[in-house]
């Protein structure tokens, strides 16, 4: 399979050293005066110069979309936002940056923090220029305790060297509205639970409270963290803006690539953790777009103890799996569409060999998602109970043909998407459960004893879809 | 599960006379932590995080003194503590083993790496030894799952854990005091 890089250079890593342009040995974190000797920082100078309508304008037309999960285009958040001059809003905006990266096989938002850290914060600068916020908070996880010490000396080197607080960003510095712009920013670290990633848990849980997700409307572009407009966007999603806004928009859709099926595109580069049977895991720097072969192959010294591969999670969990026959699928945002799964999730791929037993994998995520769900509604705290109940009983060849048809008709109820619970944590598990059950079936009815109940069997087909 | 409620309605709360929420805690909640949020609800994690690394858990005195110090309602410091996993209600080892029991982990030799901890301690996952040293507990995925099978040993993570290094990592920690 032949598939050529449109990147020439790294961009999300250009200070981090990463195959093939680096080696992973040579890394270590860069602190603010090297940041500022090559390059850091300009990014947000040019903001500056600009009305804060043109750099939203600017991420807007380059359609950058979000790294968290999602893919939602973050211009076109930021235009929920209540204008700011409005005088019925008037007071703080806050934006909370989601470090807290849980979900199961993702690790990239990591490799920025434990590096560059300065390139976070200085998408966090330009986001709050352009966005009117003056307040920002980065949620990380409390497991990450490295990561969470090399940013808070960063956000204080930052402080001392005037690009957060009283004077205004880049010790005051004159903008285009004539006015400086300060921004406050504080590391907030959570206390591990995975739900405290989905937005407004984050937003609870940044207030002092469980993280319950709330009800949407209002979004937290009208109504977020202490009942003010807030933007949240992942670590991953900031860390492009400096090079937007310095190189433009026309060179950010040099990268990636446009939807092959008529979509909205997938431009840029991702961050791409590759996990699992393979001979150098680790976060790479690729365009969207690249095929799970090739990154395989190619860069990842291909499937470990030469075995073959088997399947692989498409980019967390919750995105589901990508089949034996969908190794050549492109990672990028038509994945879901493409390939039956969820989405493209973080774009973190766990690759599983063919030694590896699906039920087990299947168990392993219902037991995740049983053991995150936040119980707020019923069929998510109930639902993943029995998921992880049903599965381990047929893990443990105690199940019958009817267990099967029962674990997907329970899958299938449950999600944010089917309307039945308030976060898509229970769509995650959804889809999780229903692709690696449709895509391994022969697997699965291996390991149960058959039973004999025509009706049953007509609803489980129904739901096999 | 964060969400099964506790027996917390009979509750007697044991009491000693030495506040668990030190003057310093209090001058670094006072100093940095309130200054950071528009309510004082907003600074509870940091504070409860504070508290924990200097008393090493969360006795229910001190969940009654942050709520206190806070002006909170205490139930309200209760539902905040008891959601998150990372805050220990019940007293727990000088050092924590945590072996993630995710997706990337388990299918990478984590299962072998546990048995290997259970067997150096001497106990089942979620004990602590007789003689308070360690707790082994399985957590989900750490955010290191290039590096699977990976482990939290206190603050420090490991990665690509053979089950023969485990009594040596579990050896090592043991000569450094606690992080709590
Ligand atoms: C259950 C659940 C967990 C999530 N966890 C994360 C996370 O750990 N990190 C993250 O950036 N986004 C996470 N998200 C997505 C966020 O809700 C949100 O869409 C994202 O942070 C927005 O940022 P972006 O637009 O820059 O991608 C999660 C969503 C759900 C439903
Ligand atoms: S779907 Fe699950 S995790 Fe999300 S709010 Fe409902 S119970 Fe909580
Ligand atoms: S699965 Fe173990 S660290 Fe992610």
């Amino acid at each position: 399979m032949s598939w050529t890089p449109k990147t020439e250079f790294p961009v999300l890593t250009a200070r981090i050293p990463t195959p093939p342009f680096g080696e992973m040995k040579d890394r270590r974190t860069v602190w603010y005066d090297e940041y500022a000797k090559t390059g850091g920082y300009d990014g947000l100078r040019k903001a500056l110069s600009m009305k804060p309508a043109d750099v939203v304008d600017t991420v807007k037309t380059a359609e950058l979309r979000g790294r968290g999960g999602a893919g939602f285009p973050t211009g076109l958040k930021w235009t929920f936002l209540p204008k700011s001059e409005d005088p019925n809003n008037p007071g703080v905006r806050y934006l909370a940056i989601n470090a807290d990266e849980s979900e199961p096989g993702t690790f990239k938002d990591r490799l920025l923090m434990d590096f560059d850290p300065h390139l976070l914060l200085e998408g966090i600068a330009i986001c709050c220029y352009a966005c009117r916020l003056s307040k920002a908070y980065i949620y990380i996880r409390g497991e990450y305790h490295h990561q969470a010490m090399v940013v808070e000396k960063a956000i204080k080197e930052a402080y001392d060297k005037g690009v957060f607080g009283g004077k205004g960003l880049l010790n005051g510095a004159s903008t285009a509205t004539g006015e400086v712009w300060k921004v406050e920013c504080h590391l907030h670290r959570g206390a591990g639970a995975y739900i405290c990633g989905e937005e407004t848990a984050l937003l609870e849980s940044l207030e002092g409270k469980r993280g319950w997700p709330r009800n949407k409307p209002p979004f937290p572009a009208i109504k977020g963290l202490f009942g003010k407009p807030t933007i949240i966007n992942n670590v991953e999603t900031l860390a492009h803006l400096p090079s937007i806004v310095s190189n433009g928009s026309a060179w950010f859709h040099k990268q990636g690539t446009e939807s092959k099926i008529g979509g909205p595109p997938s431009f840029g580069t991702k961050l791409m953790g590759v996990s699992g049977h393979v001979n150098k895991p680790g976060v790479y720097e690729f365009d969207l777009g690249i095929p799970l072969r090739v990154m395989v192959e190619k860069y990842c010294g291909g499937m470990r103890n030469g075995k073959k591969y088997k399947g692989a999670i498409a980019g967390g969990i919750s995105t589901g799996i990508l089949g034996p026959d969908q190794f050549d699928a492109e990672m990028d945002f038509d994945i879901g569409r493409k390939y039956n799964v969820l989405g493209l999730g973080t774009a973190c791929p766990t690759i599983f060999d063919e030694d590896t037993d699906m039920v087990a994998v299947a168990r392993n995520i219902a037991r995740f998602f049983k053991h995150e769900s936040c119980g707020q509604c019923t069929p998510c705290r109930e639902g993943s109970g029995w998921l992880y109940q049903l599965l381990s009983r047929i893990e443990a060849g105690d199940a019958r043909t009817k267990d099967l048809d029962l674990t997907l008709e329970i899958a299938t109820s449950m999600g944010a998407m089917p309307g039945t619970t308030i976060c898509g944590l229970a769509d995650g598990n959804n889809w999780a459960t229903r692709t690696i059950m449709n895509k391994y079936w022969d697997e699965f009815v291996a390991r149960v004893r058959p039973t004999y109940v025509p009706v049953t069997m007509s609803v489980g087909a129904a739901a096999r879809v | 599960m964060a969400w099964i409620t506790k027996k917390s309605g009979s509750l007697e709360v044991e009491r000693r006379s030495q506040p668990y929420l030190t003057d310093e805690v209090k001058k670094k909640i006072t100093e940095v932590y309130l200054p950071r949020y528009e309510t004082k609800h907003g600074a509870l994690i940091p504070a409860l995080h504070a508290v924990q690394e200097s008393a090493g858990w969360l006795p229910h005195q001190a969940l009654m003194e942050v709520a206190e110090f806070l002006e909170l309602k205490p139930a309200d410091v209760l539902d905040t503590a008891s959601f998150y996993e990372e805050f220990w209600l019940k007293r727990k080892g000088e050092h924590v083993i945590a072996v993630c029991r995710s997706i990337a982990c388990e299918f990478c030799g984590q299962k072998e790496v546990t048995e290997a901890c259970k067997k150096k301690l001497g106990i089942d996952v979620g004990e602590t030894t007789e003689d308070g040293k360690f707790t082994l507990i399985e957590l989900e995925c750490l955010g290191a799952c290039g590096g699977a099978p990976a482990a939290l040993v206190d603050h420090t993570l490991h990665e690509f854990i053979k089950p023969e290094q485990v009594a040596r990592l579990i050896d090592d920690a043991s000569k450094h005091s606690g992080h709590h």
